[in-house]
């Protein structure tokens, strides 16, 4: 297909993207937006630094190789380069959504599915909102010099409205969403929608100020979702030890790092946001044990992050899309279930706060969570709403801090919004688990 | 039937650094271009990433009326180019300043290591239509972005190196970094009390919040926390804060995605404390009867409509020592996670923060979380805008002072 150039490694990735996007502002139709865009990464290495290229003249491959190629200095020896040895050369096609594209259903239809959601917008507090459907489905394509030529899909497809509720005084957003992979999951929701709208006007009518202080803290999956990307998951993508040998002793496989309670994954291979049954540099995603009863035991890689650390690679190399390189990121990660009711770890909390959904996250050496929907927790009841600006903890205690694991268990996917690694943002990444009782975080 | 299009082009090339050299270098040039049509009150779009035909786009855009998008409002017409960077800084001079920085921070610094990247970026942006619009600008970018690392540390990252102009100088980009690397390795004690002087780059957390409360939508159909109060006094006299289209402060072009230019490319939103106007497009100016701001966004193929605007305070101090009167005051250099609840009460953890003269750093702080409201930052507590020349991280920097409750 490609005439790869000799004395180097060049990998090629393709990704060819149909997408859906109806929006309406109250009941008014906005924008109904069909696409179909191609683009490509180009990547050379002359075993001493890499050159990369995005383009949209998908037709005119070959130059962009050979461009990049006429920058990169050829060796004779790059097949022993312990980075080009670990690539992985598979060859394989999973086109799973082919036949069930999302592409193949008919706008109008899309359309009328929105417009009966819409209709559960009537409440007077509810006094504007912004609404939409999405859909994508991308193919991706990936040939190496190695001689790996992968093919696989993803698609997504999902309806979320924006709420701007109003009781007087008392404003907020609010957002209802759900993801699924296939448009007739979006079927059947009007219980789940007018549920969790109803959730949200309570919320906005009756939330109280919370009084600051350091408070156990019940996550909902969502929130042990986000508790998990941010405090930890970030901490055990590769390239961030690389060289660094600080980082490398901190985060010495087999360490111990939380209670035996504590198990965190991985998995490429769960359909959803995170699902890359192969990486952005065909690597063949694997399902990663990060943490094992409470050891470290594992870490997210790249090729190269795996071969400089003389690790196993993981199939975690992504882009956010064609006009980047791949990255060390996360693909579904999540803290396995544990085996208490929830309701047996709400009954033993005297004076905490349960954080239900959430507005953002991040992670530096403090990591935040700020809530959307929290309430009080009082003698073993969820009781009072109330608003929380950001909740904090210690990346490097808080692990540890994790008393209690719900046997309830859901991994979630997102419409809208995803992960940022630096200028790589939004990429749709999958997350959840138990519900989570952490002994201590504080919150504002 | 009318016809408009619009293009934007991206070309960039960027250092990928890690560990303190360069990894890899990436080309980009992209392009994105899009075709709408009007007719009888309805708008369709065409529109794709790559340099398709534009009679394909035009059929997309034709098909696409039958969506029954509506659009009642007149095109925009007149000539406008403006060309904020007619010499950029090309690929070569880029990486020679890289690998020149990179060679400082390695002999001088060797306690930390830096990643990321460092890219110089030209956008052209066009929008032409068959009324006789044609406005064009074009603007490229020296961006150095880099992650600070202690090598003894355990952290992800510890703090950042920015620059972002139109031009670098390396003679005061060194003058400025050094001493905010050489303050990183002072740690000093916290100033005393519970309100102390806390100057910022402009927040992001408050810049959101301003941006929704003060959204024509919001403020009309009641969900702005500043709904019914246009003409009060709601912040401090000296705090003007501007729809700012100015692409030399705001590095925006300067017509929004109806292709609406403002006079002077500035619009009042608050001005000396003084609610006076929120931001508009057409379609929310004529439907809610408030002024026209020119604030149409969206995305490049997609229906103009309104989202968020450019906005910027109005500096409006000169000497942050004097103001200080010898008080010794906090610069927050990272402070990532917090925010406003919807009320308007405000908290957040800072990450990296040093002791502050009003002229230099002096030496860092240790980890805390700052506490206000948002009338109260730009109200009693505010301090000022300053266009301080001692730190120099982009073109027409600005910082934000306020006091704040600080928890340690």
């Amino acid at each position: 297909m490609f005439d790869f150039p000799k004395h180097l490694y060049t990998d090629v990735r393709i990704e060819e993207t149909s997408t859906t996007k109806i929006s309406y502002k109250k009941s008014t139709l906005q924008e109904e937006k069909v696409r179909h865009n191609k683009g490509a990464f180009v990547r050379v290495f002359d075993g001493k630094r890499w050159y990369y290229a995005s383009t949209t003249d998908v037709e005119k491959l070959q130059d962009t190789i050979d461009e990049l190629a006429s920058m990169a200095t050829p060796d004779e020896n790059i097949d022993d380069h312990p980075v080009v040895k670990a690539f992985e050369t598979n060859q394989d096609t999973i086109l799973q959504y082919e036949d069930t594209a999302i592409a193949n259903v008919p706008v109008g239809k899309k359309r009328a599915l929105m417009e009966e959601y819409l209709e559960l917008l009537q409440a007077e507090a509810i006094v504007h909102h912004k609404s939409y459907y999405v859909d994508a489905r991308t193919v991706k394509s990936i040939y190496s010099s190695k001689g790996a030529n992968v093919t696989f899909d993803k698609q997504s497809c999902g309806i979320r409205m924006d709420l701007d509720i109003v009781f007087g005084d008392k404003k907020d957003q609010a957002s209802v969403s759900r993801a699924a992979i296939h448009f007739e999951e979006l079927a059947g929701l009007k219980d789940y929608f007018e549920t969790e709208i109803d959730k949200n006007l309570a919320f906005v009518r009756d939330a109280e100020p919370v009084e600051a202080g350091t408070y156990p803290v019940l996550l909902s999956p969502l929130a042990t979702g986000v508790f998990t990307h941010e405090s930890f998951g970030h901490k055990s993508e590769a390239d961030f030890m690389v060289g660094d040998e600080t980082m490398a002793k901190e985060w010495k496989l087999g360490k111990e790092i939380g209670q035996k309670h504590l198990n965190i994954l991985d998995d490429g291979n769960v359909h959803g946001s995170g699902y890359a049954p192969y990486d952005d540099e065909g690597t063949k995603s694997e399902k990663t044990s990060i943490i094992t009863d409470g050891k470290l035991t594992g870490r997210l890689h790249s090729i190269q992050t795996a071969a400089l650390m003389e690790e196993g690679p993981t199939g975690n190399a992504r882009a956010v899309n064609f006009e980047f390189e791949p990255i060390v990121r996360m693909t579904t990660t999540y803290i396995d279930k544990g085996d208490k009711p929830l309701k047996d770890i709400v009954a033993n909390v005297k004076n905490g706060v349960y954080i239900d959904t959430i507005k953002h996250g991040s992670g530096m050496s403090t990591f935040t969570i700020a809530p959307d929907r929290a309430y009080k927790i009082e003698n073993g009841e969820i009781t009072t709403p109330i608003k929380v600006s950001v909740v904090t903890g210690s990346v490097f205690k808080t692990l540890s801090l994790v008393d209690e694991l719900s046997e309830e268990f859901e991994l979630l996917s997102f419409v809208g919004g995803g992960c940022g690694k630096m200028e790589q943002f939004p990429l749709s990444v999958g997350f959840g688990g138990p519900y989570t009782l952490v002994r201590e975080l504080k919150v504002e | 039937m009318k016809k408009e299009t619009l293009s934007i082009r991206t070309k960039e090339t960027t250092a990928r650094i890690r560990n303190t050299a360069i990894e890899a270098v990436r080309t980009k040039d992209i392009v994105k271009k899009a075709v709408r049509v009007y007719d009888e009150g309805k708008i369709g779009i065409g529109g794709a990433v790559g340099d398709v035909d534009e009679r394909t786009l035009e059929q997309q855009a034709t098909d696409n009326l039958q969506a029954g998008v509506l659009y009642p409002h007149s095109l925009e017409t007149g000539k406008d180019h403006r060309d904020l960077n007619p010499s950029p800084m090309d690929a070569q001079t880029m990486v020679q300043h890289t690998e020149n920085v990179l060679n400082t921070l390695r002999k001088d610094f060797p306690e930390f290591s830096f990643s990321e990247a460092i890219t110089v970026r030209e956008t052209t942006y066009t929008m032409q239509n068959s009324e006789g619009l044609d406005l064009s600008y074009h603007d490229a970018a020296f961006e150095l972005g880099l992650i600070l690392k202690e090598k003894k540390s355990a952290n992800l990252f510890d703090g950042f190196v920015v620059f972002e102009g139109r031009n670098f100088d390396p003679k005061r980009f060194w003058e400025f970094n050094r001493e905010y690397l050489a303050a990183y390795n002072n740690p000093v004690d916290f100033p005393k009390g519970d309100k102390i002087p806390v100057f910022t780059f402009q927040s992001p957390e408050a810049k959101r919040f301003l941006m929704r409360s003060l959204n024509g939508e919001n403020y009309a159909t009641n969900s702005s926390l500043f709904s019914g109060k246009m003409g009060e006094k709601l912040f401090h006299e000296k705090f003007t804060l501007e729809q700012n289209r100015n692409p030399k402060e705001s590095r925006t072009a300067f017509f929004d995605n109806e292709g609406v230019r403002m006079s002077e490319d500035r619009v009042p939103l608050i001005e000396n404390g003084v609610l006076k106007n929120v931001f508009t497009d057409k379609e929310t100016a004529k439907r809610y009867n408030l002024n026209h701001t020119g604030a149409a966004g969206g995305a490049y193929d997609g229906v103009p409509s309104l989202s968020t605007a450019p906005l910027r305070i109005k500096t409006d101090s000169k000497d942050i020592k004097k103001a200080l009167k010898g008080q010794p005051a906090i610069f927050v250099v990272v402070s990532s996670g917090g925010d406003f609840t919807a009320d308007g009460t405000f908290a957040a953890p800072v990450q990296l923060a040093f002791l502050f003269d009003g002229e230099k750093l002096l030496g860092k702080l240790e980890e805390f979380t700052m506490r206000s409201t948002i009338y109260k930052m730009y109200g009693e507590d505010y301090i000022g805008t300053f266009n301080p020349d001692t730190i120099y991280i982009g073109d027409d920097l600005q910082i934000q002072g306020y006091y704040m409750d600080i928890k340690r």
